[in-house]
């Protein structure tokens, strides 16, 4: 009979992976963990530019201000906000009573973040001419 | 203690408990921060802004504190997965120490370019 190496049978798994929303959650939990975690690192670096004085700091900055760096901010954020709802939900399941709520929790997490997401890329990409959030927030709903 | 067991002969429980008040924590100060330097980007793209804002000692301790919370909620979750792989104790030990020295090398960093104001 056929026998799988232990690397087929791993991809076999991951592949005809159809769990639970519990367990995708989680999953996207890790990976979005471990890629801030990457980012803390990178940002702290780039920050270390301040000590380098005004000029140095002010050039690395309008570095990122370049429509692909926003982008990338943008899909950063992404991640930010996906991991900040879902550990809000792991804290209401560990907390509170969220274990009998929870794919409603998880649901709930993907609308608000899919709304936050695309009003942060509105302001990200189309609201910077308005640097005032109160006159911003105003006219946004006047 | 043999080093196989590291990592594993405690409950985790105070980490576990760590990781979410860290949690809990940062999403409040994360909130404050992209308010802070996106709906004003000079604010944190101005040399001058930061500047400003780093003269008052309470905002600077709020940084600092901000820092040590990411490096540790962000390192404690790194290490939180690792120790569900079964693996070698050598690799354990590595692992753990690189990520401890990631903890205090980049924290020193990062205080560094707090204080530097």
């Amino acid at each position: 009979m056929y026998e799988k190496s232990p690397t087929n049978e791993w991809i076999s798994n991951v592949v005809r992976y159809r769990k639970f929303s519990g367990s995708w959650a989680w999953l996207l939990h890790r990976i979005t963990g471990l890629g801030l975690t990457v980012y803390v690192l990178v940002h702290i670096n780039t920050l270390a530019s301040l000590q380098e004085g005004p000029e140095a700091f002010n050039a690395k900055m309008q570095v990122f201000m370049q429509p692909h760096w926003l982008f990338a901010a943008w899909i950063l954020f992404g991640l930010v906000i996906y991991h900040t709802l879902n550990g809000i939900r792991i804290v209401i399941i560990d907390f509170g009573r969220g274990a009998k709520y929870h794919k409603q929790l998880l649901y709930g997490a993907i609308a608000v973040g899919l709304v936050v997401f695309l009003w942060m890329g509105y302001i990200i990409f189309f609201g910077h001419s308005d640097h005032d959030f109160l006159s911003y927030a105003v006219s946004f709903f006047s | 203690m043999e080093y196989k067991y590291i990592g594993s002969r405690a409950s985790g429980s105070m980490s576990w408990f760590l990781q979410r008040i860290s949690g809990v924590v940062l999403v409040v100060v994360m909130v404050g921060h992209f308010i802070l330097m996106h709906y004003n980007p000079e604010m944190g793209h101005l040399y001058d802004r930061v500047y400003e804002r780093m003269q008052n000692p309470y905002y600077q301790m709020l940084q600092i504190a901000f820092v040590v919370l990411a490096l540790y909620h962000g390192l404690q979750g790194v290490w939180n997965i690792y120790r569900d792989f079964k693996l070698p104790s050598w690799l354990n030990m590595t692992v753990l120490s690189l990520l401890i020295l990631l903890g205090i090398g980049f924290g020193a960093l990062g205080i560094a370019n707090i204080l530097h104001f």
